[in-house]
């Protein structure tokens, strides 16, 4: 009698096992990889309202951080600025740019420019702005080099476990508290030394428990 | 294991000890918790699930885009995610109470106590921490109404300009109010309408108080106790602690006099006569259960036995009625009487004007005056008798005597005694208004509606209880269009639209003198105007007094033993029904009976077993029905035994029973008002009472959470306590705790982080606690907690962080005394509910708080399980979709949401973190003001509990720091912790209570 299978057939199983292990590895690592902030979240960059350039304000002109993000230094939020600290500068410059024609049309009517967040935690998470920079953890740290963005992207992940990698170990990330809104610094040879002084001098113990950020 | 001498028990199953309480003490959770019984199964309810979570992982491909939205011109002051605090007052029948709105980006979420205002002093009752849901209340009316048809200001403005002229007869019934703008307006209308009549109309106001001292003093006074300089008070159903106006201020004095720190001081000894368990009552330290009918001749019998030895009380010499040989007469009239100067008797608001007279003459004749209590001049009181003016105003509607009739709040229809037919006596009015928040019973059957402002909408003024003038400033526009009782005054007086920010400057402008915009804007800032109070009156027996009192002194007999009385009292939390429709205080635990979601006739064991009433039977929420027959009408109502009520005596609430309210208030309880007849307002005598064959399903929280008969609440008099100071420690043995050491043995890693500043602690006085409940209300405003509904209730899943469980003690037949104690989660330094944990969920955080990670929980409630103070609450469904996303617009009740603090999922567990998230602004605070500390200044963290509360029994702060208010408190001889011999270490301990019982009543 013939037989049934052929001899190929004897290797099914074992095919079939590694191949299911195979597969279920790729896609726990493909959700894992593909699923991660670092790859969702970086590289954000949704079109504005107002077609704004940091590259060009913050980068070329120099405007510092805190003349629009106005409460970063005392409150949870950096905060937008209002229509008005736009117009502070755009009554006299550029005045009939086309671009701007958003603007204008806020400052008369009174209604809101409606901005697209980038850079979006969860809302379970409560981050704290003036927590940071008060204690020399720069804007360029979480948000990249702003000033070399025409369109604000998201840079960094954002993400639980790279908080965490910086809240265990803060060293490479603080700089002395007059560079917090230095786009440029790049940290000195003596990093390390530096950070434990601004560390004992601020009393930094960056707090990993739950409810730091969490409640 | 125990030395404690008193049976505790928290209710009459739990004392029984029956089958069915030892079946519910054996299973985890009460029956039922964990079915789903609403219309749909188990398994069709997973169905649906499935469904939901496969469309909601496609739909959670894409990132939602949020945005953010700035101003677009800054408003001063303002920073972008910082809380902004307004100082403004809330006015309440007839007075108003100085306090504080936090706002978040211009929306109100929490209010707290003016620490700067004499009537708060920082605290808060319930309905000051709750009238923040009534704001955002999305069934309050939404504009206004003509013939019940949706209309607009403007067509009401004009209506009334053209038919309410001058020479038109029109009565405006109004709420009691302190308004300084509005009474002037008052002046003003009643000046331009010549034939206008005012009505103050309150169901439960101090009218009757004021008739009393218009009897004793010849004109209207209004009576101001001072508690705090009290040694002896007296209460003749006097619930000066519970829904009472200024009750905030009674009740920190009242502690005040309470504070125990060593064993030297001495504090004030409190006497309640009273027919239902009050809250006043539940803290006295004596208490007899009366009927009401005899409140009266016991006070009476109380003069008389003074008379003996005190002068000007002669008009009660030789008076004696059934109560006169009572050992309680001789002991109070003995008491007050050694106490002369320093004691002061009350009398309930709703007892009548000659009860209120004879309570003032005693208190002048023992001197009291000026001391523990004072008579107020009201500039804007009237010498009319306002009760029976209003029964002369309806009269006159009724037989068209009547052109128009405005209502400024209030809602008659309900609440008006049955027989005066209010609600017939409206429609023979040609013209009639009603300003009001809800559509309700008075607004459907007048002409026009208008949809009320909340006070935190719109601008007003008002004397508090003791006449400092403050200022109510609105902190959002009103998000319904509604308007305050002086702008439609003003409209109506002006035939124009009113402004009345401009209204109450005019009003403050005399007041305040020269330089008027700078002292404003101190008033704005301050909320009141410091050093200015009702002036004190020289308060003299007037010449009528004997006249009339002894007129009718004879007839002041002991009522009836056998009869029934029916008394109709205003809910602890829903006050006279104008707060049906707020979840918040409909859900709360009535103080005594732990009763949510409903009305009941309380009826005493006694009582109840002449009746045939059953005793309920354990974990069964059916009780038996009550048929209520007075003056010809009946209402059937579920009933409940209240061991220490009175005999013969049934105390019913009122405000419930609503209809097309909203979705809180309707079909909730039995109307009361319709027991209550222009004659007997207060109580009913000769009613008959029978069960009927119906059974009613009640909420209660009162079986649930039965902490087994340990001594959790640990009491002595003064003199035990004297004798035994650390009566409260010693009273359990904890094994394995060496002499001289502070804690036991732990075989678990310690949790303590002695290199980590701060460390947190709680400290809560069981001696100055009253048990109000202001505490659940303060954390649930705080924390976002949701309103489950009664079912839920039902089965055991409500979700309040700290709740107050009640002991009673004593003889159940008698008159047993009752404990509260109240119960957050304890923060254990070796935490059960963290053994457990399957995803470390919940761990402790560096300084000390039992944290729990809404994220990572994963439902399985071996924490709550495992929790020995049962402390620990489960989203059993997703309570905050249905609370926040469903109705007609959502938006509304999510402004009232704390933005600090996250709302939960489905399926999570949640507890008290010590409000973890005015730590951690603290902490930050701390940080940017110093630059190195996280360790804020003692005093400068306070949980919304310990904010609210007004007894000041809980304290809070930083155990590391040794001159911390919390560590000295718990220094204190009687501090004890809950469940010491497990090793748990809580965080929270107890400061015991101390009665001062007298001697000769024990």
């Amino acid at each position: 009698m013939a037989q049934l299978f052929p001899e190929w057939s004897n290797r099914v199983p074992r095919l079939l096992l590694v191949g299911s292990i195979l597969l279920v590895t790729s896609i726990v690592f493909g959700f894992w990889y593909f699923g991660s902030p670092k790859f969702i979240d970086v590289g954000y960059a949704p079109l504005q309202p107002i077609d704004y350039s940091h590259k060009l304000h913050a980068g070329e002109l120099g405007i510092d951080c805190r003349y629009c993000h106005s409460s970063v230094e005392v409150s949870a939020v950096a905060s937008v600025p209002s229509t008005q600290t736009c117009m502070n500068c755009h009554a006299q410059i550029a005045t009939d740019s086309e671009k701007l024609q958003l603007l204008r049309d806020s400052w008369e009517t009174g209604d809101a420019i409606e901005w697209i967040k980038v850079h979006d935690i969860a809302d379970y998470s409560y981050f704290n702005h003036a927590a940071h920079v008060n204690v020399g953890v720069g804007c360029a740290s979480c948000h990249g080099r702003v000033d070399r963005m025409e369109v604000v992207m998201q840079s960094e992940p954002l993400s639980m476990g790279w908080c965490l990698d910086c809240h265990n170990n803060p060293e490479p990330h603080l700089r002395p508290l007059d560079e917090i809104t230095n786009m440029g610094w790049q940290a000195p040879e003596n990093q390390y030394l530096l950070a434990q002084e601004i560390i004992a001098k601020k009393n930094i113990a960056p707090p990993i428990y739950c409810n730091a950020c969490h409640r | 294991m125990s030395k404690q001498k008193q049976t505790y028990w928290r209710s009459l199953n739990e004392l029984a000890k029956n089958e069915e309480y030892q079946r519910f003490v054996d299973r985890e959770f009460p029956e039922n918790a964990s079915e789903l019984k609403d219309g749909y199964s188990r398994r069709n309810f997973l169905q649906i699930m499935g469904a939901s979570i496969a469309l909601a992982g496609f739909a959670a491909c894409r990132k939602p885009v949020q945005k953010i939205i700035p101003h677009t011109t800054m408003p001063e002051y303002t920073v972008a995610g910082k809380q902004v605090f307004y100082a403004t007052s809330m006015p309440y029948a007839g007075s108003v109470t100085g306090l504080l709105v936090e706002t978040n980006g211009g929306r109100p979420t929490k209010i707290e106590g003016n620490e700067e205002h004499p009537s708060s002093n920082g605290a808060t009752n319930l309905v000051h921490q709750a009238t923040i849901l009534d704001m955002y209340d999305p069934d309050r009316s939404r504009g206004v109404r003509n013939n019940n048809e949706a209309s607009g200001w403007s067509a009401f403005v004009d209506a009334a300009g053209e038919y309410l002229t001058a020479e038109k007869r029109i009565a405006f019934i109004a709420e009691a109010n302190s308004s300084l703008t509005l009474n002037r307006l008052k002046k003003e209308a009643l000046s331009k309408f010549r034939n206008a009549t005012w009505v103050t109309y309150e169901p439960f106001g101090e009218e009757n108080q004021l008739l009393g001292s218009q009897i004793a003093f010849g004109r209207k006074l209004r009576v101001a106790p001072k508690l705090a300089d009290a040694k002896v008070v007296v209460s003749f159903d006097a619930d000066f602690m519970g829904p009472a106006v200024d009750n905030v201020r009674n009740i920190r004095e009242f502690s005040k006099a309470r504070t125990v720190s060593s064993t030297e001081d001495s504090i004030s000894r409190l006497y309640v006569a009273e027919p239902n368990y009050s809250l006043t009552g539940s803290n006295a330290d004596h208490r007899l259960r009366i009927k009401a009918a005899d409140v009266k001749p016991l006070l009476y019998a109380v003069a008389a036995k003074l008379a003996e030895n005190t002068s000007g009380l002669d008009v009660f010499s030789g008076y004696s009625n059934g109560y006169s040989q009572h050992t309680w007469v001789s002991v109070l009239a003995e008491d007050l009487k050694t106490n002369a100067g320093a004691s002061i008797v009350m009398v309930g608001a709703d007892h009548d004007a000659e009860t209120h007279a004879a309570a003032a003459v005693i208190n002048v004749a023992l001197g009291n005056v000026g001391k523990t209590v004072s008579y107020l001049e009201l500039p804007h009181a009237d010498d009319v008798n306002q009760n029976s003016l209003f029964l002369d105003t309806v009269a006159a509607m009724q037989s068209g005597a009547i052109d128009g009739v405005v209502i400024l709040g209030g809602n008659p229809v309900l609440t008006a005694p049955r027989d005066l037919n209010f609600a017939a006596a409206l429609q023979q009015v040609p013209f009639s208004a009603h300003l009001a928040n809800h559509v309700d019973e008075t607004s459907k059957l007048a002409k026009w509606h208008v949809n009320r402002a909340h006070f935190l909408e719109h601008w007003g003024d008002g004397y508090d209880f003791h006449g400092a003038p403050s200022i109510v400033q609105p902190m959002i526009l009103p998000l319904f269009g509604g308007k305050s009782e002086i702008e439609i005054l003003g409209a109506i007086l002006n035939g124009a639209d009113f402004d009345a920010s401009e209204a109450v400057k005019a009003t403050w402008k005399p007041l305040l003198g020269t330089g008027f915009d700078a002292k404003w804007r101190t008033v704005l800032h301050d909320g009141l105007l410091k050093d200015y109070s009702f002036r004190a009156a020289n308060a003299s027996i007037g010449a009528s007094l004997r006249n009339t009192l002894s007129a009718t002194i004879g007839s002041v007999r002991q009522a009836n033993v056998d009869a029934f009385e029916i008394v109709l009292k205003p809910d602890p939390t829903l006050y006279d029904g104008r707060h049906t429709n707020n979840g918040w205080l409909m859900e709360l635990p009535d103080p005594i009976t732990k009763i949510t979601w409903d009305n009941v006739a309380l009826v005493s064991p006694t009582t109840a077993e002449k009746l045939g009433i059953r005793t309920r039977k354990f974990g069964d929420t059916e009780v038996d029905m009550v048929q209520i027959e007075v003056n010809g009408t009946s209402v059937e109502i579920a009933s409940w035994i209240l061991p220490g009520h009175a005999d013969n005596s049934i105390t019913v609430y009122a405000g419930y029973g609503r209809k097309g309210i909203g979705r809180v208030a309707d079909e909730v309880g039995v109307n009361t008002y319709t027991l209550a007849t222009s004659s007997n307002a207060l109580f009913a005598s000769g009613a008959s009472v029978s069960k009927t064959r119906s059974r009613y399903t009640i909420a209660t929280t009162q079986d649930h959470h039965s902490m087994e008969g340990r001594p959790f609440v640990r009491e002595a008099s003064v003199e035990e306590y004297r004798n035994d100071p650390r009566f409260a420690a010693d009273m359990v043995y904890v094994p394995g705790r060496k002499k001289g050491e502070e804690h036991a043995i732990s075989l678990f890693n310690e949790q303590t982080f002695p290199d980590r500043e701060p460390q947190w602690g709680m400290a809560i006085d069981l001696t100055t606690c009253i048990g109000c409940g202001v505490c659940t209300i303060a954390c649930q405003a705080e924390n976002n907690i949701p309103v489950i509904g009664k079912n839920e209730v039902k089965r055991g899943r409500e979700m309040h962080w700290i709740r107050t469980d009640r002991y009673f003690s004593g003889d159940v037949n008698g008159d047993p005394q009752i404990v509260h104690q109240p119960i957050p989660c304890m923060q254990c330094e070796l935490a059960p509910c963290e053994q457990v944990c399957p995803v470390a969920a919940t761990t402790h955080s560096d300084d000390g708080l039992n944290q729990m990670t809404y994220n990572r929980c994963i439902g399985t409630r071996y924490c709550a399980n495992n929790c020995p103070f049962k402390v620990r609450r489960f989203n059993f469904f997703n309570y905050p979709v249905e609370y926040l996303t469903q109705g007609d617009d959502p938006e509304v009740i999510q402004m009232a949401m704390n933005p600090d603090v996250s709302i939960r999922f489905r399926g999570v567990m949640e507890k008290c973190t010590y409000c973890v998230q005015r730590i951690s602004r603290a902490k930050l605070q701390t940080k940017l003001d110093t630059g190195n500390s996280i360790k804020p200044a003692d005093g400068s963290v306070k949980t919304a509990c310990q904010q609210a509360c007004p007894a000041n029994a809980i304290t809070f702060g930083d155990l590391t720091d040794k001159n911390s208010i919390v560590v000295r408190t718990k220094s204190n001889e009687r501090n004890y912790l809950l469940l010491e011999e497990l090793n748990i270490r809580p965080r929270t301990s107890y400061l015991a209570k101390i009665r001062n019982t007298n001697e000769k009543l024990a």
